[in-house]
């Protein structure tokens, strides 16, 4: 071991994955070891911005939710004056968690051990005994909650616990183009349905967020029943149809898969249509209005899906969106959040049959999740078998693939969509972080 | 709700107990056609997200949020996809065991339909795991006369946990 804590063996790895990534190819050992995931908490997890939660979660003054990025536990709130704030779960005195419960509305955090008392903002205003045993000389403004550095894009809630970040905007470096898809349906944007389901698998969070960046050639064997059972709107033959984009260096990725003679934005409302033909920029009507399924990832955890879908196979479909957090407990080990976005703009019926679709498919116990979750704990716990420590998987999809020179909007564009190219860029990204100077 | 014992007789009450038993039996024997069978043509499956709240919060499951929310139309659709070669998530398929106690019968204010509220542990195990993963639920069924068996019109069923120790819901409650 080093003075840093890392093994030799694993420094080794990072380094020989440098030039592996570029020639595609990325050490399985990555998805399920201990070391990797320190180092994912102290050097990726510690710097990055992480999604934290959608503004609609909390519309009214006081209401709040508490979310993590890596263990740390944090109350995401609107305070008395509107502003959202983000504060650790944790009281400045000893340290007792304030909120225990994961969502609520309150004017005022009291922590239960010695009761010091904040306003929801995070500001320290209430000290027991603090004549008798302070003698009034604590200083309540050195010893508020302690603040964690929030940005937001178009509804979401991103927070960096590295003071030196970048900003937000440079850090989405353009993605936010791709993002408009899911968070401009229509002009009011999009909501959550209600709260997040919550699950634990023992899955690596890295599995998932590199599927959501555009792992379309996975869908036609893991989700084959969809196509068995006439629900899949493209067919085996077509599915590799479309683009996959992304943004170079910062790991962000989309897919966006096509179906010949598809209408635009096939599956929303026409009003809503009409509103996003004024929402959206000429060149994100280009792209989108031709997109049949969007499933893209924000580096390093989350990641959103578009699909039009029937609840009945063969029926036209509704969109239904999901949102999602892989959230990394442990290594090899996650908690899944997963939300369902609507246009907010929309009928109180569209919403409800969006929904439905996105309980049946993507949910819990959505259908095309079920199988997603049962093929990444078997990956999972491949990786972690010591025979495995120095196999590399192949990345080699796309790898002589030009880049599209007249794509419409920014990033680095391939066609089709099926490829590889996405996922060298992310675990580059990734790559980068974890083996950045401390 | 006092404890009162409400006035059903006891045959009713016994019948509905032996439906819901070989009910969860035609689960935990994976004849999920025959399982379907049991539910009405306008039955409706949910199980509400829970959420983790403080004590006087209005709501603890989510009203907007489920994790099922089924029609029989729907439910049929998930039969067809067991049916199918590959639903990935029950291949080799999962070991389940229902089961089902402190049934309550009650009435309801039309003759042929009762409510029947019960606690249910699901045990599911699957491969060569050594860990099971455990759904403990309250049920909350309303029932229907079909000749000398029932229907089921609604099943509500809340989860105890709300964070679910699972990697998937590949089994039905």
């Amino acid at each position: 071991m080093t003075a840093t804590g890392t093994s030799e063996g694993v420094q080794r790895m990072l380094a020989d994955m440098r030039e592996g990534v570029l020639q595609g190819r990325v050490p399985a050992r990555i998805f399920n070891d201990q070391e990797i995931f320190d180092l994912e908490r102290d050097k990726l997890f510690s710097t990055a911005w992480c999604f934290l939660a959608h503004e609609s979660e909390i519309p009214k003054n006081g209401d709040y939710v508490v979310r993590y990025i890596a263990n740390n536990s944090i109350i995401v709130v609107r305070d008395e004056h509107g502003n959202i704030n983000a504060n650790l779960n944790m009281c400045r005195h000893r340290g007792n968690m304030m909120c225990k419960s994961e969502m609520g509305n309150a004017s005022h955090f009291r922590c239960s051990y010695h009761g010091w008392v904040y306003k929801n903002s995070g500001e320290l205003i209430g000290v027991p005994y603090f004549k008798e045993g302070y003698e009034g000389q604590l200083d309540k403004k050195q010893w508020g909650m302690i603040k964690i550095r929030i940005d937001t894009y178009a509804g979401l809630i991103f927070g960096t616990l590295d003071p030196q970040a970048p900003s937000l905007d440079e850090y989405l470096g353009g993605f936010q183009f791709y993002l408009d898809i899911y968070l401009r349906q229509g002009a009011g944007g999009s909501e959550v349905h209600g709260p997040p389901d919550h699950w634990v698998a023992e899955t690596d969070w890295k599995i998932c967020a590199e599927n959501f960046s555009g792992d379309g050639y996975h869908t036609p064997v893991a989700h084959q029943f969809g196509f068995h059972l006439g629900y899949f709107p493209s067919s085996g033959a077509t599915h590799s149809e479309g683009w996959a984009v992304h943004i170079p260096d910062k790991g962000h990725g989309i897919g966006l898969g096509h179906t010949p003679g598809m209408p635009p934005f096939f599956g929303y409302p026409d009003e809503l249509v009409e509103q996003m033909r004024g929402s959206l920029s000429a060149e994100q009507i280009e792209v989108f209005s031709k997109t049949r399924t969007a499933v893209g990832s924000v580096f390093p955890n989350l990641s959103f899906l578009i699909q039009p879908f029937s609840l009945v196979p063969g029926e036209p479909g509704v969109r239904f969106c999901t949102m999602r957090l892989w959230h990394p407990i442990g290594p090899g080990r996650m908690e899944m959040w997963s939300w369902c976005l609507v246009p907010k703009d929309a009928s109180d019926e569209y919403k409800e049959a969006a929904y439905k679709a996105y309980t049946l498919t993507f949910g819990q116990a959505g259908t095309f999740e079920q199988d997603d979750f049962e093929n990444w704990t078997r990956v999972t716990k491949a990786a972690g078998a010591t025979a495995v420590r120095d196999v590399d998987f192949p990345y080699v999809m796309g790898l002589e693939r030009p880049r599209l020179a007249d794509f419409p909007g920014p990033g680095y564009a391939v066609s089709p969509y099926v490829t590889d190219t996405n996922f060298r860029n992310l675990w580059s990204t990734w790559l980068d972080y974890l083996t950045r100077e401390a | 709700m006092a404890l009162n014992v409400t006035g059903v007789d006891r045959e009713t009450r016994e019948s509905i107990r032996e439906f819901l038993y070989l009910e969860s039996l035609a689960l935990d024997e994976r004849r999920f056609r025959d399982w379907l069978e049991a539910f009405a043509d306008d039955a409706h499956y949910e199980i509400p997200v829970r959420v983790t709240r403080e004590k006087l919060s209005e709501w603890e499951l989510s009203p907007t949020s489920r994790i099922f929310d089924d029609t029989k139309e729907t439910l049929d659709v998930r039969v067809k996809r067991l049916e199918t070669d590959f639903a990935w998530s029950e291949q080799p398929p999962s070991r389940t065991r229902h089961f089902i106690t402190n049934i309550i019968v009650q009435p309801t204010e039309k003759a042929d339909e009762y409510l029947a509220l019960s606690s249910c542990l699901v045990y599911r195990s699957r491969g060569e795991e050594i860990t099971p993963s455990l759904f403990s639920a309250q049920r909350r069924d309303l029932l229907r006369r079909d000749g000398d068996s029932w229907l089921i019109v609604h099943r509500w069923a809340a989860l105890d946990q709300a964070v679910v120790n699972a990697h998937n819901m590949s089994i039905f409650i």
